[in-house]
């Protein structure tokens, strides 16, 4: 009895792996599969959703992958094993842009789809925090200039009315994202660049180039091996350099352990997206930001300063292959979806001024591919 | 030495022997309990923040299925989302302003509009009659009447202001809204709608991986097992391929994704997020491990056994089949239980053949892109909606149902099969 | 051949009465006293060495046994009787370190030969173990398994027939033949060895091997063994091991004395046991060591 279900089996376990690959290069694809940034996930996946239960084609499939490791995915190649669409939380590199056209995707519609603000949020049983980009590099950075020298010197902050004497006198702890996140890059270069800028020697290092950097670099006490001839380079290794000293906690890359974490230590303040400050009102409040607040409308019109754009990339040879791809697009870039009543909105997506939606949507109406400047 | 005297000796030392056990046993009894609290806390805390997900909100409206908004060319296609906003102005014609009017279009969950298209799908006799029909409330109404909004909260602290929890009242005093089962939690895909989601979708996708992996790893794995134990010869080669066996059961299961990635995706290109691939990977993850148990198993049938078979002139290939096998299965299907109870729990060796997706569609096969139940509820507890926190709860509910079923199975057919010899 | 002998034979030996043991000693036998050898043998071995790995555990014994008799084994432990027992249907084989060489022949056949097979001769030469270990099966697979393997059988009544005709020689027919579908693990031991017996006679062998068959029974378990093993030497020839001397005085008509993988006497089992002509089987026997 054992030996005939044996043979059972082995015979069931070869026509299963012989079919399987067998069949696989030949399998089309019937849906749209969406690869991508853990920012955009959730309206790429609202929209999939909408789509999908709307018309007759199956709803496309959305891979959290974050942005690097979509673009990574989505210019791997031409072919239904590729995904057609990559969601971004920034815009694509030339590197990348470069990888896509020698793989033969020549053809790459660019979409901006909204705006994400990064939000810096304590509970709500303390007080509204009153930032400046300016404290947020003080308080976070590995290396600051020294209030009389003006050398990189290690962060010696421990409170934030050492920062900034109009700050309360708790100390600082802040709770955010690791590395690899999309929403930690971004903060760097949106909070921690804009507040190293408002140093001169900083500012200047930015621009300079050659030499100039090496004179720099002495004078702010950088140690020669960081030099590279464009002084932009250093300037972000320092601006984006997030002290190790304890002081800023990396909570992972769920966004609801940070919020329960606030609700636990109202001393400590978070990173994350808008879209979950949104959602717990009733707990975190947002900081703010050189005299902005996170809010839907600040976020909209620009005037909160660390906000990003949102984009996805579609691959222009895909649209007439895979079937629900034009459809897709065309339910993204309607206005109930992301217009500024659409329930895209709903989800905490900002989105953009009328003009720029328009030249978006025209261009996926065109399939206008993108030409690298 | 004397009788006396020695007995003397042993009595002397009796005390501190049965206090030395006794103390064995108070340890042995605290470490039990002590565990035992940790699992009765983690278990009243999920079920404390899930068990509410079992429960849905809905409100009553009433609908005229407009024949002006319904007859048209294609009926799958018609403003079903008209007839609900329509609907929900006559209920409260107090309402005139745009931005309260998109809130009370809020009440009612977005995916109404769907449950009355298939309504009429189905039953088109309807268009034209105004029927009252329970349609799914928002997540945000729903966690207003379980209490996780709190009323007395200022109005901008909130997810409802007091219109809108004054709509929401005015329906309860009409009878309009009610909690029934949540069905849709065991029938529906996953959803972006809090209130629609469900766990079908990976529940399929987990399926459909464990029949792969079983199907796979429970022959190859015990055909490995008897192998190396039964007919290989004992030299140096056997020895490594042992070494190497232990080795691959502790490797790190993202390494197996990671494989996964670059053999099944890249190399036999096989469709990314399959539950094909990915019971090929937990194949290969659990393989080991099966292996290993097999072999135990088989170590703990007696020698006399295959003696008493070989003595009568079973060949080996009988004695192993007809009577040594028989024996170690028990032990065997433990291990492979076991083995399938970890693939059940694993989500990492998914994230990188593309499994940790968004997935609606509930899947009809292999090839068909899905979700594994971890990987569900990793998704869910990333997901800014707080209604998606008791589905979580839910959800890992559902997951550690599954585990403790299957772990059941294995006590239960161990001792079912457990021969004395 | 005298030089092969004094570095072969170990020092035991040399103190013993050596010339008396080398007086009736043949050419091909050197060191067994007594008559190893018959007229008409059903098996024959010759110049048997035994070896696990790089020690010898059987050295150089040349035996004969004759049809329908019991042959004995007797020795101390150790003294390598049951590996050599082991040898007569290759269960060896199955221990990997283990090498059997010289000449071992069934009615003229080498079993050692590459060209015998040992499935049909282990159903030819039958064995029976020290613990008796029936499979977890019922009564009946026990005894219907090695009719069913060997395909002895057509119809069911055919294999029906072998069972109850086997169970009749073992005598346990009447103690089971209501409970056929009962486990086999579920009878008393001396019931389990004599399940054993009649599923190695249900294959229908020439010789029985039995390893010290009654070691793990009773008194009274063993005495109906006996008796049982006294009643099929009518049909089968049997070589049984045993560390009870009584039970080898009992039951067989030659005895052979094992020492040190050597070995030392065969001689009918009367004589061997009233007048050895080896030292060390009279101290063997008079219970000086052992």
């Amino acid at each position: 009895m054992i030996q005939k279900s044996v043979t059972i089996i082995a015979v069931a376990v070869a026509l299963l792996a012989g079919s399987a690959l067998g069949t696989s290069k030949a399998i089309a694809r019937d849906y749209v599969s969406i690869v991508g940034s853990s920012t955009v996930y959730p309206f790429a996946t609202t929209v999939a959703e909408q789509f999908g239960k709307s018309t007759k084609f199956r709803t496309p499939k959305v891979e959290s992958t974050g942005s690097g490791g979509g673009l990574k995915l989505f210019c791997s190649g031409i072919g239904v094993s590729h995904p057609d669409i990559s969601n971004a939380s920034r815009r694509i590199k030339k590197s990348e842009y470069d990888t896509c056209q020698a793989n033969g995707i020549e053809d790459i519609i660019e979409v901006k789809v909204g705006y994400d603000g990064i939000v810096l949020a304590n509970s709500k049983k303390s007080i509204t925090m009153k930032l400046a980009r300016k404290d947020i590099f003080l308080a976070l950075a590995k290396q600051v200039p020294d209030s009389k020298t003006g050398k990189l010197i290690n962060n010696p902050y421990r409170t934030w009315k050492e920062v900034n004497p109009s700050l309360p006198d708790t100390r600082i702890e802040v709770l955010g994202p690791p590395p690899t996140s999309g929403t930690r890059d971004a903060f760097a270069e949106l909070a921690m660049e804009g507040g190293a800028k408002t140093f001169a020697d900083l500012t200047a290092l930015r621009k300079a180039r050659g030499d100039e950097v090496k004179i720099l670099m002495d004078k702010l006490g950088i140690p020669e091996n960081a030099y590279n001839e464009k002084g932009k380079t250093v300037f972000k290794l320092v601006a984006h350099s997030i002290r190790e000293d304890g002081v800023y906690i990396e909570a992972g890359e769920n966004d609801n352990l940070i919020v329960q974490k606030l609700e636990a230590n109202p001393d400590a303040l978070g990173i994350f997206g808008f879209s979950f400050l949104d959602q717990n009102e009733d707990k975190v409040q947002g900081s703010f930001i050189d005299g902005h607040l996170p809010t839907f409308e600040g976020i909209s019109d620009g005037s909160y300063p660390v906000s990003r754009p949102l984009y996805f990339y579609v691959k222009k040879a895909h649209v007439s292959v895979i079937p629900g791809i034009s459809g897709y697009l065309e339910e993204f870039t309607s206005d109930k979806a992301w217009g500024d009543e659409g329930y895209l909105a709903d989800k905490g997506m900002i989105p953009m001024p009328d003009e720029e939606r328009t030249k978006f949507s025209t261009d996926v109406k065109n399939l206008t591919p993108l030409v690298w400047q | 030495m004397s009788t006396e005297k020695t007995m003397h000796i042993v009595q002397r030392g009796l005390g501190k022997r049965y206090r030395q056990e006794k103390i064995f046993k108070l340890m042995g009894l605290s470490a039990i309990l002590f565990s035992l609290a940790f699992l009765v806390f983690l278990f009243s805390s999920i079920f404390l923040n899930g068990y509410k997900a079992f429960y849905q909100t809905a409100v009553s409206i009433d609908i005229f299925f407009d024949p002006a908004v319904l007859e048209v060319k294609d009926p799958a296609s018609a403003n079903y989302n008209g007839l609900i906003k329509e609907s929900l102005r006559n209920a409260f014609p107090e309402v005139k302003k745009r931005k309260q009017k998109k809130n009370l279009y809020g009440l009612v969950s977005t995916s109404a509009s769907f449950h009355l298209r298939d309504m009429v799908l189905a039953d088109p006799g309807l268009v034209g009659q105004t029927k009252t029909i329970w349609l799914l409330a928002d997540d945000d109404v729903d966690m207003l009447m379980k209490s996780y909004i709190d009323r007395d909260l200022p109005q901008a602290d909130r997810r409802m202001n007091d219109l809108e929890i004054s709509w929401v009242d005015k329906l309860i005093a009409e009878g309009r809204v009610t909690s029934r089962f949540n069905i849709g939690f065991f029938t529906n895909g996953d959803s972006r709608e809090p209130e629609s989601a469900g766990i079908m979708g990976a529940a399929m996708g987990s399926m459909y991986m464990l029949a792969i992996t079983l199907a796979l790893a429970f022959p190859i794995g015990i055909g490995a097992a008897i192998y190396l134990e039964e007919f290989a010869v004992k030299n140096r080669l056997t020895d490594i391929i042992e070494v190497n066996i232990n080795n691959l059961a502790a490797v790190p299961s993202i390494v197996f994704g990671l494989l996964g990635l670059a053999v099944f995706l890249n190399f036999f290109e096989l469709p990314r997020s399959a539950p094909l691939v990915g019971g090929l990977v937990l194949f290969l993850m659990t393989l080991p491990t099966i292996i290993i148990t097999g072999r135990v198993a088989l170590q703990s049938v007696p020698p006399s056994i295959r003696e008493a078979a070989l003595g009568i002139g079973a060949s080996k290939m009988q004695a192993v089949f007809h009577h040594v096998l028989p024996l170690a299965m028990p032990g065997m299907l433990t291990g492979t239980i076991i083995g399938m109870a970890r693939a059940l729990g694993e989500s990492a060796p998914l994230l990188m053949i593309g499994m940790v997706a968004f997935i609606v569609d509930i899947p009809t096969g292999i090839t068909d892109p899905a979700t594994a139940l971890p990987v569900q509820i990793y998704l869910w507890a990333d997901s800014p909606e707080r209604a998606f926190v008791e589905r979580t709860s839910a959800a890992i509910m559902v997951l550690l149902t599954f585990l403790i079923l299957m772990n059941g199975t294995a006590v239960y057919l161990r001792s079912k099969f457990e021969r004395r010899w | 051949m005298l030089q092969t002998l004094s570095s072969t034979t170990p020092p035991v030996i040399e103190s013993g009465n050596q010339t008396k043991t080398r007086a009736r000693v043949s050419r091909d036998d050197r060191n067994t006293a007594g008559h190893p050898f018959v007229d008409k043998p059903r098996m024959s071995c010759r110049d048997v060495n035994v070896y696990y790995g790089d020690k010898k555990a059987i050295n150089s014994v040349s035996i004969d046994i004759a049809e329908n008799e019991v042959l004995a084994m007797i020795g101390p432990s150790g003294c390598g009787k049951s590996t050599f027992l082991r040898c007569l249907n290759r269960m060896n084989d199955t221990i990997a370190i283990c090498r059997v060489d010289g000449t071992i022949k069934l009615d003229d056949q080498d079993i050692y030969d590459k060209k015998i097979d040992v499935v049909p001769l282990r159903a030819q030469v039958g064995m029976v173990f020290q613990k008796p270990n029936p499979f977890p099966k019922s009564i009946y697979e026990n005894v219907a398994y090695g009719p069913r393997i060997h395909g002895l059988a057509d119809a069911k009544t055919e294999l029906d027939a072998i069972v109850e005709r086997s169970l009749i020689k073992a005598g346990l027919w009447d103690e089971v033949k209501d409970r056929l579908d009962q486990p086999g693990t579920g009878l008393s031991g001396g019931q389990q060895q004599r399940l054993c017996i009649a599923r190695a006679i249900a294959v229908g062998p020439e010789v029985i091997l039995m390893d010290e068959p009654c070691s793990a029974l009773d008194p009274i378990a063993t005495a109906t063994i006996e008796e049982l093993i006294s009643e099929l030497k009518l049909q089968y020839t049997i070589v049984i091991v045993t560390h009870n001397m009584q039970q080898a005085a009992r039951v067989s008509q030659r005895t052979a004395y094992f020492h040190l993988g050597d070995l030392l006497e065969v001689g009918q089992t009367d004589k061997l046991f009233t007048r050895p002509s080896h030292q060390l089987t009279e101290d063997y026997i008079t219970g000086r060591f052992g």
